[in-house]
């Protein structure tokens, strides 16, 4: 029996409950946390994601505790800090909020560095603030709050800093199985983007087939989140276009070489992930993802369309502006832009330009697929018939 | 409706600066402050080469840089850009594009880090081409690298390095007792002149810098007297400014994003000057001290690889040499002037006090050490108010301020002002910088009267006794900071009531 005013005894790992705010790069790394913790014996249900972003997320959470002022996806991870803290049924044991300073991007080694944004590996420390500036808010509600810095594209470097940042909140924990777990977090993480790459060839093989278009989405991870890109790709996406995302675009070298293998025989690019002939200071991770989307949808003849997404006040996004939509458009694509997105859906707007968009596509995608195709090397792997 | 180009879309690659053009070609810069460009520009004419420093940034630029470029830029790209933009086109006027092409090279900061500051080669090729400077040759510096396209006309070798590094150290003593002395002097204009005719004194010594081998280079800058004697001499010069140290008046530091922070002109409203105008005495933010910080954040890597990467741990003690070789040389300048100016905080001190709020190791910007500062000034009474600058859409420096409000709520009597400097929005920063101020100002009154009190000295008296021992008097006389008193008048009480053994 343990005395009174001693501290609780810690709970045994499968009855843990871990709230994780979903938000930013954990768009594109959830899978790897799902594994790491499952592979150290956490029950998966036991694992809590915030909701999706929402006005009234931040209203009934986030009220007051913002502390500065920055980009929304930054801004909002208030309301889902306080949702997990304030807003669960069943009291969470560990607040896990990552900070993410490099990502396992899929052009790693072919760029500078895959570093993350500025605020987003930052946003944590940030967000934290407006909980203790006043009282500790995790403290008074019995959270363990863990925000451990990890370096996802350095793998020798993961179970250092997660056994660092992580043993205070998991019972036990040695070094030797946060390094078991890693491996399991970064084969998870894999296995879900090798999914969806084949997911998408399949379905670029059926427009090359059928010679249909397809669009593009390029944006950052977190506006897969619908209350950050407002689903604008689900409203084309009503109008029957496959849509595709940048950052699950398939990577097979057959596919690589045809796409690229005159850039590199030219001398522009040392390889299929190379961006130096576009963008020379190759340091942000997302920032390179956009970049180097821009260039394969000028290159894949059935991308009769990208549509481009940014934040309102996203300073990463906006030297890429121009370079970006100049890619784009010189390949006789159709480029669209939907940037300053914040808080509020800006439906009627969104609602007239979609229409915009699918009356260009019904007129011009032919002609694109047809023109593009005509400037596009031989032996399209997408079309082995062909 | 675009067609279809066979060409895809490249990016901007200036054609090279060649060796052969070193005589006929003026490579441009500036961004900092006006001492350390002059003697930059002192180290590249040693060197062989032609340099010129572009006039300091003007809000006509900053709305030049907004027109051409991107919209949403930071402000100190916006300033940057449209600086560099509005210089060429006066000089286009005169002698054409043509030969603007020819005989100007552009070299400017980048960053190899998250910040997009060093991502902005799109935005300053975008505002050339709606310039109709599309062939203008402009080369981005990054922190370990130079642009790899700029060809073999700039050789940024050892001699050069060290001394452009040499005269960081030696301007940031001058800035540092400058501001020191300025706001206290009994003849108005006076500092003004001596900093002048300093720095022109610098300019000749690193313009006369004996020539050297590499090797021969390193070992000298290291062991010589000469920079050390250089520094005695602008001592000399500042001891013939008389100062009145009983002006009570708040020291406020001043931190923030680098290029604010550095530069003294529009780009952040003057606010050196304007604080010294309202009462203040700047405690100036030096680039030595952001350059040990650069240091410490890039050996932090080998401290995170021990044990996993081979050799790490050797790195890392052969890094941790180097910065305390680069520790005591700006040690051993400060003695030559007299240890007037500001001690360099270690940098393990700041990253320890920032750590329960901001970590080590998020960089892009200013990171931990911003918060770090702001303690530091805090527990040793280094300054009465904190003035932060954050130039708007700042991304890395918001950041470090959003963390400050843990620090405040922790230690609400810190003074602290972070002020979003847009450019065009002075009266809005000036009015919110001027609300702290006030209340630093009552604050360094209050430490004052109690410091008399304490010491049971009356004012008249202190002046009395200055007045019987004049060399107290000259501006070169060090005024020891114990640590109670954060205001030059206090702590020029204190040592009075030691010396007169109260």
């Amino acid at each position: 029996m343990r005395s009174a005013g001693s501290p609780p005894p810690p709970s045994p790992r499968n009855k843990l409950r871990i709230g994780i705010p979903r938000v930013l790069n954990l768009w594109n790394t959830h899978q790897f946390w799902m594994g790491f913790l499952t592979s150290l014996g956490v029950d998966p249900r036991n694992v809590v994601f915030s909701s999706d972003t929402s006005e009234e997320q931040g209203r009934q959470f986030g009220k007051g505790r913002g502390t500065v002022d920055c980009c929304y996806p930054v801004k909002c991870i208030s309301g889902h800090y306080g949702e997990l803290v304030f807003g669960q049924k069943q009291k969470l044991d560990v607040l896990l909020s990552p900070m993410i300073y490099n990502l396992p991007s899929f052009l790693s080694g072919h760029v500078a560095k895959t570093l993350t944004c500025p605020r987003v590996m930052a946003a944590p420390e940030n967000i934290k603030a407006g909980f203790i500036k006043e009282q500790d808010a995790f403290a008074e509600a019995g959270i363990k709050y863990v925000s451990p810095f990890v370096s996802l594209d350095e793998p020798r470097l993961v179970p250092k800093q997660l056994f660092a940042g992580m043993r205070e909140a998991i019972p036990g924990l040695t070094y030797e199985e946060t390094a078991t777990a890693a491996d399991a977090g970064f084969r998870a993480l894999r296995e879900f983007s090798d999914r969806l790459r084949k997911k998408s060839r399949e379905v670029l093989e059926w427009c090359a087939r059928e010679d249909r278009a397809c669009l593009m989405v390029i944006a950052r991870p977190y506006h897969m989140d619908p209350g950050i890109g407002h689903e604008i790709e689900v409203d084309l996406q009503a109008y029957g276009y496959p849509i595709l995302w940048m950052q699950y675009f398939p990577i097979d070298a057959d596919l690589m070489d045809w796409a690229f293998g005159e850039d590199i025989r030219a001398g522009h690019i040392k390889s299929a992930f190379d961006i130096r002939d576009v963008w020379p200071s190759s340091y942000s991770s997302n920032t390179n993802e956009i970049l180097w989307g821009a260039k394969v949808a000028a290159r894949i003849p059935w991308i009769a369309c990208v549509i481009r997404m940014s934040s309102y006040e996203c300073g990463m996004d906006q030297p890429t502006y121009t370079p970006v939509q100049q890619i784009v458009e010189r390949s006789g694509t159709l480029f669209f832009s939907f940037q300053d997105l914040d808080s509020t859906k800006p439906s009627g707007s969104v609602k007239i330009r979609v229409e915009t968009i699918t009356h260009y596509l019904e007129k011009y995608a032919a002609a694109i697929i047809s023109r593009k195709k005509a400037a596009a090397p031989p032996g399209c792997p997408l079309r082995p018939a062909a | 409706m675009a067609t279809v180009a066979t060409d895809h879309y490249r990016a901007y690659a200036p054609r090279p600066f060649t060796r052969a053009e070193r005589d006929s070609t003026t490579i441009l810069f500036g961004g900092l402050h006006w001492r350390i460009e002059r003697i930059l520009q002192a180290v590249l004419e040693s060197s062989g080469y032609r340099a010129q420093i572009l006039p300091v940034a003007t809000k006509e630029d900053l709305l030049t840089g907004r027109e051409t470029a991107d919209i949403g830029q930071c402000c100190p790209t916006s300033f940057t850009t449209g600086n560099l933009v509005n210089f060429l086109k006066k000089e286009s006027t005169g002698i054409g594009v043509e030969e603007v092409n020819k005989k100007y090279v552009y070299l400017t900061a980048g960053s190899c880090g998250a910040c997009r500051f060093g991502q902005y080669h799109a935005s300053y090729e975008l505002a050339l081409r709606n310039t109709g400077l599309e062939k203008f040759r402009m080369f981005l510096m990054a922190q370990d690298n130079l642009d790899q396209n700029m060809g073999d006309g700039l050789d940024l070798n050892l001699p050069m390095t060290l001394g452009c590094l040499w005269g960081i150290f030696c301007t940031d003593l001058v800035q540092d007792l400058e501001y020191q002395v300025r706001p206290y002097e009994v003849l108005p204009g006076q500092t003004e002149a001596v900093v002048k005719e300093s720095i022109e004194y610098l300019y000749q010594v690193f313009r006369n810098r004996p020539a050297m081998s590499t090797k021969r280079s390193v070992l000298w800058h290291l062991t010589t007297p000469y920079f050390a004697r250089a520094l005695r001499e602008v001592r000399r010069k500042f001891s013939a400014i008389e100062v009145d140290r009983l002006r009570v008046k708040p020291k406020v530091k001043i931190t923030g994003e680098f290029y604010l922070q550095t530069v003294e002109g529009d780009p952040n409203y003057n606010i050196h000057r304007w604080l010294e105008a309202e009462g203040a005495e700047v405690y100036p933010a030096a680039i030595t001290i952001w350059m040990d910080y650069l240091l410490r954040i890039g050996l932090q890597r080998f401290e995170d690889y021990s044990g996993i990467e081979k050799h790490a741990r050797l790195k890392l003690a052969l890094g941790r040499l180097a910065q305390g070789t680069y520790r005591l040389t700006v040690n051993r300048l400060r003695r030559a002037m007299g240890n007037l100016p500001h001690e360099t905080p270690s940098q393990f001190e700041l990253r320890r006090l920032a750590a329960p709020y901001f970590h080590r190791n998020l960089d892009g910007g200013e990171g931990d050490m911003l918060v770090g500062k702001t303690l530091w000034s805090y527990h040793k009474k280094k300054a009465h108010m904190i003035c932060e600058l954050s130039p708007y859409s700042c991304m890395p420096n918001t950041m470090s301020i959003g963390a400050m409000a843990g620090v405040v709520g922790r230690y609400p009597e810190i003074l602290y002002a972070p002020l979003e400097i847009k450019g065009d929005a002075e009266v809005h920063a000036l009015s919110r910088c001027q609300m702290i101020l006030t209340e630093a100002k009552k604050r360094a009154q209050r430490e004052f009267d109690d410091t008399l009190q304490r010491t049971r000295l009356t004012e008249a008296e202190v002046r009395a006794y200055l007045q019987a021992h004049p060399e107290m008097r000259k501006a070169t006389y060090l005024i020891p900071h114990d640590g109670t008193a954060a205001g030059t008048a206090a702590k020029l009480v204190l040592h009075v009531a030691k010396r007169m053994g109260r």
